[in-house]
């Protein structure tokens, strides 16, 4: 290679800090997090050693380890398709050259995906409080309703709340992909489209959105992954940090929110000192992403 | 249609549908200005008055400590995990060594895996190094960050020529001199790009924080916002004036570097 310098020592010491500091932090609490999936432990007392116990337990509904990752699953399955469209319109809108102050608008959607996870939640909490939240009174004043809707108490409606909450995060990621991908687009394309007499509709559904196929695969894979990961922002808004709702429950009302990085959370420093259990979950949810890794990067090769 | 009339059309619908994005903040923001009592009653649709005794509140409850706080544990794992993270990119990019290749796929590799993977291990690993209720276990995670490296490593691949290194090795600069003095010269926007995100992810950390923090007086941002909650059960325009000051510096921030930044989180999933 006529790029790269030869030298004997040098690269080895340049990645020694990076080497070590992954060894020390990462490496060692990965491994041990396996062993210790194989004991049950409360992180203080004896450890005992019961196998793949944990790992049979997780397909025991009391350790609600698919309830929850039935949960994220149908919060990404329904806020994912909405904040990719939503995204790709403005990013479409952001894209014309009609639109004036597009770097504007640009940081102006994209900010809520930057706030802190907690203020999310947080916020959004006190959006939907039923008596203090803008939304029902907002509804009462128009006389949608006659009493405040309890939001955040029904399973129903904590469950939309989320995906409201998800919706309003995201569309902002996906909008940065999508204008990404369209400055990709060659140009001229469009133009000989429009010789040919395609209009403007016609040349987005026939040319930009398929030309943008690998970005939608993209923008799915790192939401679906991304969102296993999903953790305060459900927390803040049903965990009751004590803004104004009454119970703090886990997982919401009948656990319907639970996502599976909460449930570890809580098994092992929650509710429960169950970090045998905790660490077997943490695996799970991994074995999990990586099954949805797996077959994205598969079609996402495939496709570009 | 005129060009005049869709110019209009197309910047007025975004402008609406930027509402959708604006007005969570907007809410909050006013919510902050209004008398606790003030929130029950009445729909609140522009700003208040009670904006300084909220904000007297705020600051009694040891606020500025949580904002120091986390500003020490993002600006230290921001520089670290920059500085490592270039170091090993110059390795990669500029030297030829035994299982390079194998190496940087096993980095890559480990960008796939959740970081939840070893937290609980993690956490007993703290308490055992008796770094529990200090600000290190914050920091610690960011050091080795594999996205950082594979960053740095297509950057610095593109963007130092390799006749500059040659120079400076013939008129007797050293291998680490080299990375000091010309390297880093080089690429000043990765670095720019790098420190923006990473600043931002440990800004916003909140899972770990929550397990290995119990001190109140070593709470980070995410939870000093949390237990306002908790403090302040009866006071909830105070909370909500904290939220808006808590959540304030990732904005601002954001706002200088955006572009930097979208350049930094869109990159590898565009091939150009």
């Amino acid at each position: 290679m006529m790029d790269v310098v030869k030298r004997k020592w040098a690269p080895y010491l340049f990645l020694s800090p990076y080497m070590l500091f992954y060894a020390a932090f990462g490496l060692i609490p990965i491994l041990f997090s396996f062993y210790v999936s194989l004991t049950s432990w409360n992180g203080i007392g004896k450890k005992t050693f019961v196998g793949l116990d944990n790992y049979a337990f997780l397909f025991n509904p009391d350790s609600y380890f698919f309830t929850s990752v039935g949960n994220t699953l149908l919060f990404v399955a329904v806020s994912l398709p909405l904040q990719m469209a939503f995204g790709l319109a403005i990013a479409s809108l952001l894209y014309s050259k009609f639109v004036k102050w597009k770097a504007f608008f640009q940081l102006v959607n994209f900010l809520p995906y930057i706030v802190t996870p907690v203020a999310v939640g947080l916020m959004f909490n006190l959006l939907f409080d039923w008596q203090a939240g803008f939304v029902n009174k907002l509804l009462l004043e128009f006389g949608l309703i006659d009493e405040g809707i309890y939001w955040l108490g029904e399973p129903m409606y904590a469950r939309v709340v989320i995906i409201l909450m998800l919706f309003w995060k995201g569309f902002g990621y996906t909008m940065i992909f999508y204008l990404a991908g369209l400055a990709n687009i060659s140009k001229d394309l469009h133009e000989a489209a429009a010789v040919d007499g395609a209009t403007g509709m016609k040349s987005f559904w026939t040319i930009t959105l398929p030309l943008l196929r690998p970005v939608t695969t993209f923008v799915a894979i790192t939401g679906i992954i991304g969102g296993f990961q999903l953790l305060e922002e459900p927390m803040l808004l049903l965990g009751g940090a004590g803004m104004g709702s009454a119970s703090a429950v886990i997982g919401g009302p009948e656990r319907c929110c639970l996502t599976t990085v909460w449930n570890m959370y809580d098994t092992a420093f929650g509710s429960t000192t169950r970090y045998g259990l905790g660490a077997a979950i943490a695996y799970g949810l991994c074995v999990i992403i990586a099954v949805f890794s797996f077959v994205g990067t598969k079609f996402y090769r495939e496709e570009s | 249609m005129s060009t005049r009339s869709r110019t209009v059309t197309a910047t007025v619908s975004i402008a609406l549908l930027s509402i959708v994005a604006l007005l969570p903040f907007y809410i909050m923001v006013v919510m902050g200005t209004y008398k606790n009592e003030d929130l029950f009653t009445k729909i609140v649709l522009y700003p208040g008055n009670y904006l300084v005794e909220n904000f007297k509140t705020v600051a009694a409850s040891r606020f500025d400590l949580a904002y120091w706080n986390s500003f020490v544990v993002s600006a230290a794992s921001t520089l670290l995990s920059v500085f490592v993270s270039a170091l090993a990119g110059f390795a990669f990019a500029k030297y030829d060594f035994r299982y390079k290749s194998k190496i940087f796929g096993a980095v890559l590799l480990t960008m796939m895996i959740p970081g939840q993977l070893g937290l609980v291990a993690y956490v007993i690993e703290m308490r055992y190094l008796n770094l529990s209720d200090t600000l290190m276990p914050l920091i610690l995670p960011w050091v080795a960050n594999a996205f950082g490296v594979y960053w740095m490593t297509q950057f610095i691949r593109g963007a130092v020529p390799v006749e500059v290194i040659e120079s400076a090795r013939i008129d007797g600069c050293s291998d680490l001199g080299i990375f000091f003095r010309i390297v880093l010269s080089f690429i000043y926007p990765a670095l720019t790009t790098l420190s923006l995100l990473v600043f931002l992810w440990s800004w916003n950390n909140y899972l770990l924080p929550l397990i290995v923090i119990n001190k109140p007086e070593m709470y980070t941002i995410p939870l000093g916002i949390t237990t306002l909650g908790s403090a302040y059960r009866t006071d909830l325009a105070a909370q909500i004036l904290g939220l808006s000051i808590g959540t304030l510096p990732v904005l601002v921030l954001f706002a200088i570097g955006s572009k930097s930044f979208i350049r930094g989180l869109t990159a590898g999933s565009v091939k150009g």
